[in-house]
């Protein structure tokens, strides 16, 4: 107890002295503040930026297109990396090549995705959910493999069904992995999104960073990051809660 | 013996339990060879009997046990459990305790011991009811709410003998049950299912690689030889009842635990 409580204190001690390094640093002139401006100002325009409506709006843009991108390529990956780890014929064929497709850097791809979806909604999902893709694939073939045959026979010798196998065996053995590996996919998601809206978009936050970038305006800029990343960490902690309800046996 | 006068559930099985296995064989096919596991093996077991299986590594001792079990059907000969055949697995005939880490990690000691009653859907409270005794029975009264994480090997061990005894089915298959215990730990197991057997009447076979504890617990030892797996010696354990630790260095344990020494050594 007491030593979660140190821990916590320690960690709040850290964010608050890098935003008071941030604040001095601006406001003393050592950074030139036009480059970088001070925190209080950065969270005052956030607060600004989150009440205009076009921000609003991209905001809007962004998420549908980071669900759409998601809730494509989740199970289409899960799927096809369940049939990787279950079939073997299947898995001696694909594994390699997935594992080739995965070292690539996905953002080479960018323009042929311009090329072939035009500037638009179709393009940016296309692009999150090619950049998402292989890292579900791969999680959920590992998620598969971490189901203990052992398991499987006591179920089998129990005279379980398919079904009960699936719910009472797999699911609950696979879940841990697969948590994680929809965090990590979101991170991936999130990034190709933006990275799509960023190099040619006409809407989304991506795109409206992309712009604060390019008019010098530092303030925006700099709320616009911090926008972005706090949506980011909000998810990834909310799932991170849920990963260690479910999987406390796993210690 | 134990008083188990109010542990409902699991009352002795009256004529059932009866183990027959006629002039089977097991052959696998893998990718480059036949591998012929089991050739021409023969036994019958009575009805309460505390039989256990020898045999160097590799000689079809598991695979026997599987077969048993309904969970793998021979290639030749017939085997039946309580005078029927069985080709699937029926936890009504059978229960199989495994070796280790067979357990389900995320459920707790009860859901993993109410696990093959909830399969079937019984109703929750007899479930409950029913797990409740088998804990009991296996010495965890009060430890049915932790998870096994949480519980030595010789508990959870004591938990996987729970699940296999909780739809009280007259047989008992153990492949390696105590293996990844310590010696102490496995010799108190040992006499622990001893109990358990002598207030159930279970019939049980009993798979292990340890001769002292084959000796120690058994009715009948039967002991196989290497690939392919043959049946070469089925003694009887005249020793009486209840074991004792001092039998461990009396001439007639060590002459049964010689006599099957030299059939392992000519085969290995
Ligand atoms: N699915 C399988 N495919 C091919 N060969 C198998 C298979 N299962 C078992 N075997 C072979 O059959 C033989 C018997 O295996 P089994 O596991 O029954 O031996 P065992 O006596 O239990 O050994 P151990 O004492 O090491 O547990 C071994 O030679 C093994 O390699
Ligand atoms: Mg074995």
């Amino acid at each position: 107890m007491q030593s979660t409580f140190v821990i916590n204190l320690a960690r709040i001690a850290i964010i608050i002295a890098v935003l008071a390094l941030w604040e001095v640093l601006s406001r003393t002139g050592i950074v030139n503040p036009r480059l970088l401006p001070s925190a209080s100002d950065t969270f005052v325009t956030l607060g600004d930026l989150l009440q205009r409506a076009a921000v609003q709006k991209d905001l809007m843009v962004t998420a549908t297109e980071v669900l759409a991108a998601f809730a494509l390529a989740v199970p289409f990956g899960a799927v096809i990396g369940f049939l990787v780890a279950e079939n073997r014929y299947f898995a001696d064929v694909a594994k390699p090549l997935l594992f080739f497709a995965f070292s690539i850097p996905k953002s080479i791809f960018l323009p042929m995705f311009i090329l072939v979806f035009g500037v638009g909604f179709a393009q940016k999902v296309g692009f999150g959910f090619f950049s998402t893709i292989f890292i579900v694939i791969m999680s959920t073939t590992t998620a598969v493999e971490s189901v203990k045959v052992e398991h499987l026979t006591v179920a089998r010798s129990y005279g379980a069904t398919p079904w009960q196998t699936a719910f009472r065996v797999y699911l609950p053995s696979m879940l841990p992995v697969l948590l994680e590996a929809l965090r990590i996919s979101m991170i991936f998601n999130l990034t190709g999104v933006i990275l799509a809206e960023m190099y040619a978009s006409r809407d989304g936050i991506g795109h409206q960073i992309a712009t604060w970038g390019e008019n010098f305006q530092m303030k925006q800029l700099l709320a616009g990051v911090v926008m972005v990343a706090a949506i980011a960490m909000t998810f990834n902690e909310l799932v991170r809660w849920v990963e260690t309800r479910c999987s406390h046996w796993r210690m | 013996m134990q008083p188990l006068a109010n542990v409902t559930p699991l009352k002795p099985a009256a004529r059932a339990g009866a183990i027959e296995v006629k002039n089977v064989g097991q052959v696998f096919k893998t990718r480059s060879q036949d591998v012929v596991a089991l050739e021409d093996v023969s036994l019958e077991v009575k009805p309460g009997r505390f039989v256990v299986l020898v045999g160097p590594s590799g000689c079809g001792k598991s695979t026997l046990l599987m077969m048993m079990a309904g969970l793998r059907q021979q290639t030749s000969g017939t085997i039946t459990i309580s005078g029927a055949p069985i080709p699937q697995p029926d936890p009504d005939r059978v229960g199989v305790v495994f070796q280790e880490a067979s357990l389900f990690p995320w459920l707790t000691a009860e859901d993993n011991v109410e696990f093959p009653l909830a399969l079937r859907g019984v109703p929750r409270a007899e479930r409950r009811a029913k797990a409740q005794d088998a804990l009991k029975l296996v010495g965890l009264d009060g430890f049915g709410g932790r998870h096994p994480h949480e519980l030595s090997g010789g508990m959870k061990q004591r938990v996987s003998i729970a699940r296999g005894l909780v739809q009280d089915p007259p047989v008992l298959l153990m492949d390696e049950p105590f293996a990844a215990l310590d010696e102490q730990t496995r010799m108190t197991m040992g006499d622990e299912l001893l109990r358990i057997w002598a207030a159930t009447g279970k019939t049980v076979v009993f798979v292990t690689h340890s001769l002292t504890e084959a000796v120690y617990l058994a009715d009948e030892v039967i002991v196989m030889s290497a690939r392919p797996g043959r049946i070469v010696d089925h003694l009887q354990v005249q020793l009486p009842r209840p074991r004792t630790y001092e039998m461990l260095s009396g001439d007639a344990f060590g002459a049964l635990r010689d006599r099957i020494w030299r059939h392992i050594r000519k085969s290995a």
